[in-house]
């Protein structure tokens, strides 16, 4: 291996664990290996449900599709421990209410996704890092 | 008719005596209960109660070693992670064969996910709360994670020579000045020493709580194991004191959609709503 690639495989690596480092902490309980930490997915539709549960919150969401019809996506989020440390409550996702959510698709195509941020219907942007709240 | 009345009044006797043979066996088991000195005693000891989190970056950074890394969720992070001493555990060539024979497996993830708590030592370094109470002979670690709890006499029994095999282990603990010490013994095959690292009926586990300012706690863990360990391995994390907090319920199988198959493969159950 010469010296450019090694410095181009460096600074991949490096590229590739900023990018994982700042979805932030996940979970306590399993592993990120099905999602895909090298991708992001934009998800805009209706939320169909919010499960403020654990061991994680799940968002699910109604978002169209290309041949006319409507995909229900999960997306988990954190547990509602951590979040509601954070300022997050039950009613933060509101069913009916139209978000964007970014997030990391699963590896294997299936409709879920690891979760990033979500814009509000308010224009409000919620994310899951940052200290608890005492 | 007195043949009937006599075999009545012997069965009473051998009750009788029965019951008096109970009263004698739990007199010489239960402990005496806890006098208002054995209450004021506790305020004079450094007060550990509350609830308190490993300060790893907000309270949730915790997580980057136990959610980030496959398996990372039954281990103690190593001390590097936490900026201490940089030695891992040091495995002896038998332990250091099994621990390969995992790595081979290649598994994508632990039981953990499954809703299996981690258990000893793992158990004591996740990103979420625990909850000390002291009350007379006694210390109880509330764990949010998993909703579990650790039970640690300090009323002078002793350690059980041959304890049963447990998650959390047999423990006991004992003042030594302002530092509480923990020795606990006995653990399920399915705990870890750290992630991929399988322990012996031989491992120990040393705890030393101390307060190191009004709400800050650390715990040094140090493990022994004569069968996978050639040296202790030493760990150690701060905590921080939350007064405003609670403990919450935590519980994993309510709404899980995370799996990991006999095989190791992680998934994701999409099956609601």
């Amino acid at each position: 291996m010469n010296l450019i690639s090694r410095r181009t495989l460096v600074l991949t690596l490096l590229t590739l664990s900023m990018i994982a480092a700042s979805v932030g902490p996940i979970a306590a309980h399993h592993s990120t290996v099905p999602f895909d930490s090298t991708k992001q997915t934009t998800l805009t539709g209706i939320v169909k449900e919010f499960d403020w549960t654990n061991p994680h919150t799940w968002i699910w969401i109604n978002v169209p599709n290309d041949k006319g019809g409507m995909d229900l996506w999960g997306v988990e989020g954190m547990s509602p421990n951590y979040l509601g440390r954070r300022g997050w409550t039950k009613n933060t996702i509101k069913p009916g209410e139209k978000i964007t959510i970014v997030g990391r698709p699963m590896k294997d195509g299936s409709k879920a996704a690891m979760f990033m941020s979500a814009t509000l219907a308010n224009g409000k942007v919620m994310t899951q890092s940052g200290q608890p709240t005492d | 008719m007195e043949n009937a009345r006599r075999k009545i009044l012997g069965f009473v006797a051998i009750l009788a005596a029965a019951a008096v043979m109970h009263t004698v066996a739990f007199a010489q088991k239960a402990p005496a209960p806890p006098t208002a000195a054995d209450w004021a005693a506790l305020a004079k000891l450094p007060d550990l109660t509350g609830v308190w989190e490993a300060a790893l970056g907000g309270g949730g950074g915790g997580a980057r070693g136990a959610g980030a890394a496959p398996a990372a969720g039954r281990g103690v992070a190593p001390a590097a992670a936490r900026g201490a001493t940089p030695a891992g555990p040091q495995l002896t060539p038998e332990y250091a064969a099994k621990r390969d024979a995992l790595r081979a497996q290649a598994r994508e993830d632990n039981e953990t996910a499954n809703c299996l708590p981690p258990g000893m030592p793992g158990i004591m370094n996740q990103p979420y709360p625990m909850e000390f109470l002291l009350t007379p002979g006694k210390m109880t670690i509330v764990i949010e994670a998993y909703t579990q709890v650790r039970h640690i006499y300090t009323d002078g029994r002793k350690l059980p020579e041959d304890p049963d095999e447990k998650f959390f282990g047999t423990s006991i603990g004992h003042w030594e000045g302002d530092t509480l010490v923990v020795e606990t013994v006995g653990f399920s095959p399915l705990t870890q020493i750290a992630a991929g690292i399988p322990h012996s009926d031989s491992m120990k586990i040393l705890e030393r709580f101390r307060l190191t300012d009004p709400d800050t706690m650390t715990i040094e863990t140090t493990i022994t194991d004569p069968k996978a360990l050639t040296a202790p391995y030493t760990s150690s994390r701060t905590l921080k004191r939350h007064r405003n907090w609670t403990i919450a319920e935590y519980i994993c199988e309510e709404n899980n959609h995370n799996f990991v198959d006999p095989s190791g493969k992680a998934g994701i159950k999409l099956d609601k709503p």
